[in-house]
């Protein structure tokens, strides 16, 4: 009886211990529900986001099916779409290397397709085609998505329109290029002036020397008298020679137009940036933005820019620790302007001062002597002084004077 | 021609020794200078003369000399002669009343072509000159009163607009000019009003 009553007991036990379980067990398995309702709303909320974000941005964005058979397309951004230039039906399902058109670069396509096929990234610069059949460049960028298991299922690729920045590159590259053509040309029309000049000189006095020998010896040497004819005319074949090289090299005539000499610096800076970049230097500004205009020859005028901040970069070569170069531009008085091209740099040793533009002068290994005498002549032929002088501290200071333009006049 | 003297500045000895043997040669008188400064210190004839100048020059170049010359009133005709002969500096030179310009290297045909030119310049410019130092020695023979009288004259005055102005009678003023036309060797009125002008005689405000 006893013992029945305590097996009754257990019995009651056990089965308030499962009734607890199976209870717990319910509450937990709510709050999973529960906790798992919460993590979906988290993840759409997360996906809606990221859609979003993918619609807006302004590079274009698509995803490729890696699974499928021709690579069909299975989104694509609105801007993808404008920057190819098809609507989203037209491509949604199409294979992507369609849409690049028959005009596209076949090696470039190629060469994507074997990268996307070794499961690598893609990454480049190409030339593409719009719908309408118009050009444009752009970086493309095409990733492999894989699953779990490492299987490629997806591609996805960003490709961005570069046109513009293309454009300029190459703008920059022709001015650069139209630059260093007309120094060439400048440089070796002073270089044949120069030449002329110093024959011209010795060719004078034989001349005259002949001349004067001829009158004297005149019905007294018929030979030396027909010698001294024969010196005469080889001098004046020789002036020949000259007189038509010179007009060959004659220089053209400056175009001058009104312009900003502030606006004309950041042009001519842009053009050498590479340059200055990989040298480590920095080129500071203390441009007076209030500065009237001046009449000028544009391309000259960048050459004596050019000219003068390659010399100071090439001053402050030599030490480490001279980093900086200060270009300048104030007003000098009521008719001038002034530009100062100052380094920091090895400044000029004074047995050069004097001779620094002069033809021919270089204190360069390499140098032909001809960028100073060059400059200096530009900027006389515009009117205005280009000097030089040592700074206080250290490096040089080259500086030229520019006259205002004149209100109604030219 | 035996009285013509050359003056030759240029910085090439060997240029100046030259073209001075090459003048020699024709019978000229030259003296040579190889800078500006050289040629503006020497004490420059009265005889007819040119100058045969290079427009490249230390210090003073041929146009700067040009200039100075043309402040201190020394007349001597100029031909440039140049080593880097372009028009727009042959311009500059002839405007500002060179004989020729030269690009080098000349020959004695040119160069004597242009001295001709510049020697009969030189001796109208002379002869001018000598007008105008007999004109000015008249001209300090006047009374005060015959002066002011030639000034009125000179200025297209009438003896009766004279006359008034002075507030004197018109037969004086008749007096007066008969005395001045016959000093100042004066034929018509005209001539006196030449002379006036040739004088450089400022007339009176």
């Amino acid at each position: 009886m006893k013992n029945k009553i305590i097996k009754k007991k257990e019995t009651r036990n056990n089965l308030e211990e499962t009734i607890r379980n199976q209870t717990d067990e319910l509450k937990s398995k709510t709050g999973q529900i529960k906790r798992g309702v919460d993590r979906e709303k988290i993840a759409q909320e997360q996906i809606l986001i990221r859609t979003k974000a993918m619609e807006s941005t302004t590079d274009g964005i698509f995803i490729i099916d890696a699974t499928k058979p021709g690579f069909p397309l299975i989104y694509t951004n609105p801007s993808f779409q404008s920057l190819i230039g098809y609507s989203k039906n037209e491509i949604i399902g199409k294979n992507y290397f369609l849409i690049y058109g028959s005009d596209a670069d076949s090696r470039v396509v190629e060469e994507i397709k074997q990268t996307m096929s070794r499961g690598e990234s893609f990454h480049g610069e190409m030339l593409n085609f719009r719908k309408s059949g118009k050009k444009f460049w752009s970086s493309l960028r095409i990733t492999p998505v894989r699953d779990t298991k490492g299987e490629t299922t997806h591609y996805v690729g960003i490709q961005t329109d570069t046109t513009l920045m293309k454009q300029r590159n190459l703008e920059i590259e022709e001015q650069r290029e139209e630059l260093l053509h007309v120094t060439r040309v400048g440089k070796l029309a002073e270089f044949v002036s120069s030449l002329a000049h110093e024959i011209s000189q010795p060719l004078t006095a034989i001349l005259a020397y002949a001349q004067a020998a001829q009158r004297l010896l005149k019905d007294k040497e018929p030979k030396v008298y027909e010698i001294l004819q024969y010196i005469i005319n080889d001098d004046q074949r020789a002036a020949e020679v000259i007189r038509r090289l010179r007009y060959l090299l004659k220089k053209s005539k400056p175009a001058f137009e009104p312009l900003d000499i502030n606006v004309l610096i950041n042009d001519t800076v842009t053009l050498i940036m590479p340059h200055i970049a990989s040298r480590n230097k920095v080129i500071k500004f203390e441009l007076d933005t209030t500065l009237p205009q001046i009449m000028g020859d544009r391309i000259q005028l960048q050459q004596v820019l050019l000219n003068l901040i390659s010399n100071s970069l090439e001053a402050m070569e030599a030490s480490s620790d001279s980093l900086e170069l200060m270009i300048r531009t104030s007003r000098k008085d009521s008719d001038m302007i002034m530009v100062e091209v100052k380094d920091s740099g090895s400044g000029i040793a004074a047995e050069n001062m004097q001779k620094l533009f002069v033809h021919f002068f270089t204190s360069k290994p390499d140098g032909l002597g001809m960028g100073l005498s060059i400059s200096r002549s530009i900027v006389e032929a515009h009117g205005g002084r280009l000097e030089a002088e040592n700074n206080s501290d250290r490096g040089a200071n080259f500086y030229f004077t520019l006259p205002i333009k004149i209100k109604n006049s030219q | 021609m035996n009285n013509v003297i050359v003056y030759v500045v240029d910085d090439d000895p060997s240029i100046c020794r030259a073209v001075a043997l090459l003048l020699k040669s024709n019978g000229f008188r030259v003296e040579t200078f190889t800078q500006a400064e050289d040629f503006l210190s020497f004490k420059h004839s009265k005889a007819p003369s040119c100058l045969i100048l290079d427009i490249r020059l230390p210090h003073i170049n041929g146009f700067a000399l040009q200039e100075i010359m043309a402040e201190r009133g020394i007349s001597i005709p100029i031909i440039f002669i140049t080593g880097h002969g372009d028009i727009p500096m042959s311009v500059k030179a002839m405007k500002a009343g060179a004989v020729d310009f030269l690009p080098k290297p000349f020959t004695e045909k040119k160069l004597l072509d242009a001295m001709t030119l510049a020697i009969s310049k030189s001796k109208v410019q002379n002869k001018k000159q000598i007008e105008i130092t007999k004109i000015r020695d008249r001209i300090k023979t006047l009374s005060p009163r015959e002066l002011e009288v030639f000034n009125f004259v000179a200025q297209g005055m009438l003896n009766k607009q004279i006359a008034s102005k002075r507030g004197t009678s018109l037969q004086t003023i008749k007096v007066h000019r008969g005395r001045v036309m016959q000093k100042m060797q004066a034929k018509t009125v005209t001539e006196l009003i030449h002379f006036a002008q040739k004088a450089g005689l400022t007339p009176l405000s």
